[in-house]
């Protein structure tokens, strides 16, 4: 029995080493994943805003250039009409929600579309999803097609400038370029604000886990002092 | 005759010259602007400008200042300047004072209709109208539905009646339409104001013919930008230049059909006036277009004072101070927003 448990006891130990290797290992790269989500987080940060930054001066500089009177709180459409872009949570896991933004297309335009626009509605839906989980999806689908549905992309694109121009018009439809840079730098601020807060989502999750993992390596530890003595 | 206001001049408008002139002296230096510039906060803009002539106008403001209300007192002032000019004039002058106005006037309206449509409240809309082109009026505008009602029920017995024969319509009033109104309004008033002038004669003719050219021009460089890319057709867009200025009428036909900036920098390069304006600029690059617009138009406007006995000078004031106003404006932006770097890419000095 000594014989036997002498023969088994080098196995055992040696498999165990091997699991707390492994463990230890996960544990490091949910620290380093940790570690990456919140370098990331920041400079997104950073990036947000530089961009909302520049977005201001252009709409200043807008305001310069065409007046006052045509750049001003008082000409914002206050007339029902759905909303140019949206955002979608999805919630399969309660502890990291994920943000999908859809950009440029409102439900007047899905309901009022002909066959071939709905083809093209499909196609700006899923090519201004934001998810990072449906960007590759959807990126490899695009891709895919792309070599066949050059046309339709094409015109996806002449739908974004529609919708872009139509949310303009407010102010007027000859406006300065500089008010449509304005735009363009509002809106990939709004990509940036997406993209951080599936960051922050990720980050948290994976901070609770590291957490989790910490404060079970503290119980094993507590453990591992109580069979000692 | 021309050469010959000298004699006369003085006797109608003499006072008023020199009142113009006073107020020329008032404007602001390189040294206030370069004093503005390094200010960190919109109170320290407001220090600097309490001991200017904008001082009576902003010294009551309380703190925390916003940038619109610096724009609002400077405004004012103007505008005071500006009636106690016109309640001081007699005929031909006073005609020519409201003709200086007729623009911020269509601005108004358009304002007034594009908020309606947008189904904004009057009062908010009447509060954001410039206070040289009020009238009487100007509320009732909520009202109409098409430009035909627009004219009928109210621009009937303003000065822009004239203005709306080119755009009567029965459609509907929307954002295409109120843009076509807007520049057509402005392509008639221009070109009216350009006549009125020619009848005035003399040094006035002269000097304010090269100053609306100069408008009428930049006008149409700054539609063909701004239409580049939009559903405004070539014909449609030939139809909001006006008929008289360099670029009239050839330019106007190259300029039609231009689709990018480089194109309308080749067109623009033909005319050796605007080769300075342009050779600033990089290829395909329109940031700075407006800057070098503006400074031209203040070097010609800065020459108009250079000669006397002529009502150029008190366009060139109003156009001079409305030029302050917007420096005014960008350098409070610049402070507020942090960004100050970015505060010498849209000044202009005037001296």
């Amino acid at each position: 029995m000594e014989e036997e448990n002498g023969e088994l006891n080098p196995e055992s130990g040696r498999a165990s080493t091997k699991q707390h290797q492994e463990e230890e290992e996960e544990e490091d790269r949910k620290v380093v994943k940790f570690l990456d989500s919140a370098d990331s987080y920041l400079d997104l940060f950073e990036s947000l805003s530089s961009t909302l930054r520049q977005g201001w001066l252009e709409l200043a500089t807008a305001r310069q250039s065409m007046g006052a009177s045509r750049i001003n709180s008082a000409l914002f459409d206050l007339k029902y009409h759905s909303a140019a872009t949206s955002l979608q949570v999805i919630q399969d896991d309660v502890k990291q929600p994920n943000f999908t933004l859809c950009k440029w297309v409102s439900i007047d335009n899905r309901n009022s579309s002909t066959e071939e626009a709905k083809f093209d509605e499909n196609e700006l839906f899923e090519k201004n999803s934001t998810n990072a989980q449906l960007r590759y999806r959807g990126t490899s689908e695009i891709q895919e097609k792309r070599p066949e549905s050059n046309v339709s992309t094409l015109t996806v694109d002449d739908q974004i400038q529609k919708e872009r121009s139509k949310s303009l018009s407010m102010f007027g439809t000859l406006v300065s370029p500089k008010l449509r840079s304005a735009q363009i730098s509002f809106e990939t601020a709004l990509d940036t604000l997406v993209e951080m807060a599936n960051m922050r989502s990720s980050l948290l999750s994976t901070y609770d886990q590291v957490h989790k993992d910490m404060a079970s390596t503290k119980v094993d530890e507590k453990l591992i002092a109580q069979v000692q003595v | 005759m021309y050469g010959f206001e000298a004699l006369t001049f003085n006797i109608h408008g003499g006072y008023l010259e020199a009142i113009v002139r006073g107020y020329r002296s008032g404007l602001l230096t390189a040294a206030d602007y370069n004093n503005l510039c390094q200010c960190e906060t919109l109170d320290d803009i407001k220090m600097h400008l309490t001991a200017t002539e904008y001082g009576p106008y902003l010294q009551n403001e309380p703190s925390p200042l916003h940038t619109t209300t610096i724009v609002e007192k400077c405004t004012l002032k103007l505008v005071d300047e500006y009636k106690h000019m016109l309640c001081q004039a007699t005929e031909p002058l006073s005609t020519f004072l409201e003709y200086i106005t007729y623009g911020h006037m269509i601005d108004n309206v358009v304002l007034i209709v594009t908020g309606t449509l947008h189904e904004r409240d009057v009062q908010e809309l009447l509060e954001k109208c410039h206070p040289l082109g009020m009238f009487d009026s100007i509320a009732t505008l909520a009202v109409a539905q098409n430009m035909r009602e627009l004219y009928r029920l109210v621009l009937v017995d303003t000065p822009l009646a004239p203005y709306f024969s080119e755009c009567i319509t029965s459609e509907d009033l929307d954002d295409m339409n109120i843009e076509i109104m807007r520049n057509t309004l402005y392509k008639a008033y221009l070109e009216d104001f350009y006549q009125f002038c020619q009848k005035l004669g003399g040094a006035t003719a002269e000097i304010m013919s090269d100053l609306l050219a100069f408008e009428a021009d930049r006008r149409a460089v700054n539609i063909t930008i701004n239409s580049i890319g939009t559903e405004l057709t070539r014909d449609d867009r030939k139809k909001l230049y006006s008929n008289f200025g360099l670029l009239y009428p050839y330019g106007h036909e190259e300029l039609a059909v231009c689709e990018d900036i480089d194109q309308v920098r080749g067109v623009m390069e033909k005319y050796p006036p605007y080769q300075p304006i342009f050779a600033k600029l990089s290829y395909g690059e329109s940031q700075m277009l407006d800057k070098a617009f503006y400074e031209e138009e203040v070097k010609r406007l800065c020459l108009a004072f250079e000669q006397q006995f002529h009502y150029a000078v008190f366009f060139a004031y109003m156009r001079l101070k409305e030029q302050e106003i917007r420096n005014l404006m960008w350098i409070s932006e610049c402070v507020a927003q942090n960004q100050k770097s970015r505060v010498h890419d849209s000044v202009v000095f005037i001296f």
